[in-house]
């Protein structure tokens, strides 16, 4: 007898792997390109990974590796992560445009956002319906930010010849 | 109105097709008919779930102006629980069994709990819980203020009985369905494989590292 699932499986279950390889290639440019992602509609966002990383477990049987605290991007445990192929879980992440910043940790295989920190409430806010429109469209740009960023994660990542090319500049950064 | 909170977790969903414009009294009468339902002097263990607004938490009134939060519809889902306190009972058991001199039996334990929740639920306050959602009608987006799988699933049930409309989670693949990518790339991404990255192993001797090309060849 055949068993069907009872539900389709969703896209976390099925790409999450996208979503952990885009975590790294954010760490690979804001390392080799300095972080600065010029994206459609004339927006330019720096991006900078903060102070969390946990890097995915390669198999079932192998552990999750978490750094806190510092510039765990800087430490060796890091590079040694990266070389033997490792990809990133989740990371917590500084976004930049213009005078606004966010602080957020992203969840790769979701991309599920957690601990987000809106930029301060804007100068000109004066009452409370103010500060939630103010909110409320810094929500939505840190929304449109990242998937903006996975947009053109994919745009190179699903590229004819990716793996010769950018691709490969990425794995020699991992072995470095 | 109190403003929405600047910090936290967030999920994000999409919908397709046509669903009502949140200025409009429609929209407004729809969350009513969903409204949030007291269980504060319920006799029983219960959840409940439903519309309230930022200004309102009762659920009885729906104004426009109320659900108004700039860019964005402000939706607040609230969720009510409950429950026999689980140390209540087992002080009364642990009480029970000593005046006994032994164990209850599965029937009197099942007696006492059922005595326990006649005399104390009606006393018993519920647990409160606000969610907050910022809906982009526009957009077709909606921004959820929580990350917790139960409470997602509460919310995608509620907004469905609303709005008869089904929300799709963001995730790498659905993300990237709204990325604005062209056809092909949205057919490689769905047919898309991990990268296995190479691995170095701890070696004196330096060689020539495969290319993730000739890697990927030999997978």
């Amino acid at each position: 007898m055949k068993h069907e699932p009872k539900t389709a499986p969703s896209g976390a279950e099925t790409h999450g792997f996208l979503g952990e390889e885009f975590l790294t290639w954010i760490w690979f440019r804001w390392e080799t390109e300095g972080g600065e992602f010029h994206l459609p509609g004339g927006r330019v966002v720096g991006v900078a990974l903060d102070d969390f990383l946990t890097f995915s477990a390669p198999s079932d049987d192998d552990t999750e590796q978490t750094l806190r605290h510092g510039l765990p991007t800087r430490t060796e445990e890091a590079r040694t992560a990266l070389r033997q192929g490792r990809r990133l879980r989740r990371a917590r992440m500084i976004v930049a445009e213009g005078p606004r910043q966010w602080s957020v940790t992203v969840d790769g295989a979701s991309l599920r956002l957690s601990g987000a920190k809106m930029p301060e409430d804007a100068e000109e806010c004066e009452s409370e319906n103010d500060r939630t429109a103010d909110r409320t469209a810094n929500w939505l740009a840190l929304h449109e930010l990242v998937q903006s960023l996975y947009g053109m994660f994919l745009r190179e990542r699903l590229a004819d010849g990716y793996l010769k090319s950018a691709g490969e500049k990425q794995a020699h950064w991992m072995q470095q | 109105m109190p403003s929405i909170r600047r910090s936290g977790g967030a999920v994000a969903f999409f919908w397709q097709g046509k669903m009502l414009d949140p200025r409009d009294e429609a929209f407004a009468a729809a969350l009513q008919q969903r409204r949030f339902r007291t269980i504060q002097d319920a006799a029983s263990e219960e959840v409940s779930t439903g519309w309230v607004t930022a200004v309102d938490p009762t659920g009885d009134s729906f104004a426009i102006e109320d659900l108004d939060a700039g860019l964005a519809t402000w939706l607040r889902m609230r969720i009510d629980k409950k429950q026999l306190p689980r140390k209540w009972l087992q002080i009364h058991r642990d009480v029970a069994e000593k005046a006994k001199g032994k164990k209850l039996s599965a029937k009197e334990r099942r007696e006492l709990k059922d005595d326990l929740m006649d005399k104390l639920l009606p006393r018993v306050l519920p647990t409160i819980n606000m969610v907050d959602a910022l809906l982009y009608h526009d957009r077709r987006t909606l921004i959820l203020l929580n990350t917790s799988k139960s409470v997602g699933e509460s919310f995608h049930q509620l907004f469905f009985q609303t709005f008869q409309m089904p929300l799709e989670k963001s995730d790498p693949l659905q993300l990237g369905f709204q990325a604005g990518l062209d056809p092909e790339t949205m057919h490689k991404l769905q047919r898309a494989e991990p990268i296995r990255w190479p691995k170095s192993e701890p070696s004196d001797e330096p060689r020539r590292r495969t290319t993730l090309a000739e890697q990927e060849q030999h997978a």
